[in-house]
């Protein structure tokens, strides 16, 4: 007769299930505010450089 | 590894921890600072100081943490990768790390352009806000690790339980043998729960 299991079954604790969800709201709230080109500025320092652009900028605005 | 030293690395990480926190801090003060203030000397003032805050602070405490918590899980049974509470510590601390390298060019951008020009309110405006977002974003996830550490949660990986259910056989399986009721090459053999 095998020994009865020293530990029981593994299952994953109701905060980590939770705090899972939260950081997959988050991460599709920020894919579709991207989407949308509302991303806190992103699109807009990408799209419409600066005139005095200099070199450094415009490798931070083809980023 | 010496509970000294051990000692020793907990004291690291925690002062790297909490002076990461107090960094972001003062650095988002700045960034809210350099997006609302009218005075040109202020707004070129705030963005240099935040460049130099990013690499010589922030930066280098970013790397501590990760570095002394990493050394001082491997040191401890908590282990790396046993506990969900200490693998959530170590996501949390790497992605907001991966973020504030990729961000640096930006605040360094800002900065020069500060250093170069009299920024007006409109100019680099959506950048600007940008740092705003992303150090109140940074002070938030970096939060969470303080609280993790706190309350440590209760719950242990796939791969703690698996690592604790072979310590358990291991160290039943010396008291056996120094009951002299069974053979060593008996008992240390099953690692699965299964054994005799």
């Amino acid at each position: 007769v095998a020994d009865p299991p020293l530990e029981p079954a593994h299952t994953t604790p109701r905060w980590v299930k939770i705090f899972g969800v939260v950081v997959i709201v988050l991460a599709v709230l920020m894919v579709i505010l991207h989407l949308t080109g509302n991303s806190f500025g992103g699109h807009a320092i990408f799209d419409h450089p600066p005139s005095s652009s200099s070199g450094t900028a415009r490798g931070v605005l083809s980023w | 590894v010496t509970p000294s030293l051990r000692l020793f690395m907990l004291t690291a990480h925690i002062l790297s921890s909490v002076g990461l926190l107090g960094a972001i801090a003062a650095f988002l003060a700045l960034s809210i600072t350099g997006l609302t203030s009218q005075d040109a000397l202020t707004v070129r003032g705030v963005y240099l100081a935040m460049d130099l805050i990013a690499r010589l602070v922030i930066v280098p405490l970013a790397f501590a943490a990760l570095l002394t918590g990493v050394v001082q899980s491997l040191g401890t049974p908590w282990g790396l990768f046993r506990h969900y509470w200490v693998l959530l510590k170590l996501l949390l601390t790497v992605f907001a790390t991966t973020v504030l390298l990729l961000k640096m060019e930006l605040i360094r951008y800002v900065a020069n352009r500060a250093a170069s020009t009299t920024l007006s309110s409109a100019d680099l405006h959506d950048a600007r806000l940008q740092l705003v977002v992303h150090a109140a974003g940074g002070l938030l996830v970096l939060l969470v690790p303080v609280v993790l550490s706190v309350y440590k949660p209760r719950g242990m990986t796939r791969y703690g339980a698996r690592k604790l259910r072979e310590q358990r056989v291991l160290s039943q399986s010396h008291v056996r043998v120094r009951l002299g009721l069974s053979r060593p090459k008996r008992t240390l053999a099953p690692i699965n729960g299964q054994g005799s």
